[in-house]
């Protein structure tokens, strides 16, 4: 067996012997917190159409008597509430609660594949496509025969109606998962495309066939 | 065309109808005062923002200055946004204009909301009917008269520049078929022709203004003395006919519409907050919009 995958099979049997995300909760700001859910309690995430409706109600914030309600982005149960801090004034960062996120098949592989690729992130919250070179190449051979190089301009940052092109700064590799759709709007940090060294194609490639295969 | 000191003193001028005091005003019109330090004029080019986005690039000269305008009598191969055509013969008026990114993220993103109210305010100097349509379209009667494209670009030494392009219809008489429903002019609104060097200088001595009170925002939120509401947005909403509007919402509205709503409101980010047909809220920080006929 090659080093990567004994390293796949450690990572798989990570995720069957505990197949959740768990996912922090921040304070978002300094000021006085509330909480509005109980340990244990089942959250749900953002839904509508559009992504617009906001999820449960977790927290809420208040600085200035300026009150901000909190909500879930993700669905799950909650799996632990920093109780110490209900009612008391909190800096940034503090850890409020965790969500416990139950994953599935097709999240587990991203999981996976997230741990493998390179994750280029979105700079700003805003709407996205590809550059209409990349585009291009995606729509005549398939977004994985597209190499890129460090430096390459790739995407496009559209926010209110000012185009900034967006230059990758990854090491090389083959445009592997796009994690967006031409004029999708992203949340700033959040992965626009996975980029995987050829190299580990192959490796890339054996964790897909072995989740479908494997997974219940 | 005026001297860079002639425009400042225009824009000096144009300032007295906004009612800062004499010290604030002074502030603002100096954050302003490189636009069109310098202009060169074409008598056609294929873009404006072609010419200025090459400059930057460009690893064999040093940093390009701030505030330095391309016009061109006219462009051959004009676009707008999604490749659009536009349509740029002689008697239009199209310039771009660099701008080094100076300015803190929260506010840079209102630079496109400064250059819609700069042309909107140019264009009322002649004809009092132009509103804005959110983000920064300049119409008449619900045609366009004014067109802007904002990029970003990062120049050779990694430094960010935007560019701003602005087309303005002039002294048009006729577009072509497929544009003359949802296009208009100077000249067929009012039947004369307007003078470009002054148009021009009126319109760069608005975005001296305009980018100047951008600056100066900035500047009273750093200083912790800012209000509620951003100078800038305030005279967005005095100028715009979209809040209250039904409107239909699409990153590229023209071929791929998303949905409808009502306009409501622009938020402290210049976001258009919208109210669906369920009642729920939603708030878009970039895409566009078409006014509904049936409104």
């Amino acid at each position: 067996m090659t080093s990567d995958s004994i390293h796949f099979d450690e990572i798989l049997s990570k995720y069957r012997s505990d197949p959740y995300d768990y996912v922090d909760m921040f304070a978002v700001h300094a000021g006085e917190v509330r909480f509005l859910v109980e340990d244990g309690a089942e959250v749900q995430g953002v839904s509508g159409e559009w992504h617009h409706k906001p999820g449960s109600p977790l927290y809420e914030i208040t600085r200035e008597r300026n009150p901000k309600v909190i909500t879930s982005k993700t669905n799950g149960t909650i799996a632990s509430l920093n109780k110490e801090v209900e009612g008391k004034f909190v800096e940034a960062g503090t850890k409020l609660l965790t969500i416990r996120h139950p994953l599935k098949k097709k999240e587990i592989i991203e999981a996976i594949l997230q741990e493998v690729l390179y994750l280029f992130p979105a700079p700003e919250r805003a709407r996205y496509y590809f550059s209409m070179d990349i585009q291009s190449r995606i729509d005549q051979k398939g977004a994985r025969s597209i190499v890129i190089q460090p430096g390459d301009e790739i995407i496009t940052m559209s926010l209110m109606k000012r185009d900034t092109p967006v230059y990758y700064d990854g090491e090389a590799g083959i445009l592997h998962s796009l994690y967006f759709s031409p004029g999708d709007s992203v949340d700033q940090g959040v992965p626009l495309i996975g980029v995987c060294p050829e190299e580990k194609l192959a490796v890339i490639q054996k964790i897909i066939t072995r989740v479908k295969a494997e997974w219940e | 065309m005026l001297s860079h000191a002639a425009l400042c003193r225009l824009a000096a001028e144009k300032a007295q109808d906004a009612n800062f005091s004499p010290e604030v005003t002074r502030r603002i019109l100096r954050y302003g005062a490189p636009v069109g330090s310098s202009c060169r004029h074409y008598p056609r080019l294929p873009r404006c923002m072609d010419l200025l986005r090459r400059e930057v690039r460009d690893t064999t000269t040093p940093s390009p200055a701030t505030g330095q305008v391309v016009r061109a009598d006219r462009l051959t191969g004009s676009s707008g946004r999604f490749d659009r055509y536009w349509h740029a013969p002689a008697g239009g008026l199209y310039l771009a204009l660099l701008w080094a990114d100076t300015l803190l993220p929260d506010f840079s993103r209102l630079l496109p909301f400064a250059a819609g109210i700069a042309c909107c305010e140019t264009v009322r100097e002649f004809i009092s009917a132009a509103r804005l349509q959110w983000v920064n379209d300049v119409r008449i009667g619900g045609k366009k008269i004014c067109g802007i494209l904002s990029e970003t670009v990062a120049g050779a030494e990694g430094e960010q520049f935007h560019l701003i392009g602005i087309g303005i219809n002039a002294n048009i008489r006729e577009f072509p078929v497929e544009l003359a429903p949802v296009a208009t002019s100077f000249y067929l609104e009012t039947g004369a022709k307007v003078d470009l060097d002054q148009l021009c200088a009126l319109l760069l001595a608005r975005l001296q203004w305009n980018i100047g009170l951008l600056y100066y925002s900035e500047e009273q939120f750093l200083a912790g003395t800012a209000g509620e509401e951003s100078m800038l947005l305030r005279r967005w909403r005095q100028l715009s006919d979209t809040l209250g509007r039904s409107v239909t919402y699409g990153y590229d509205v023209q071929t791929r519409p998303l949905y409808q709503a009502r306009a409501l409101e622009i938020d402290t980010g210049g976001g258009l907050v919208m109210r669906l047909a369920d009642g729920s809220m939603i708030t878009e920080y970039s895409g566009e919009i078409i006014y509904n006929r049936n409104d």
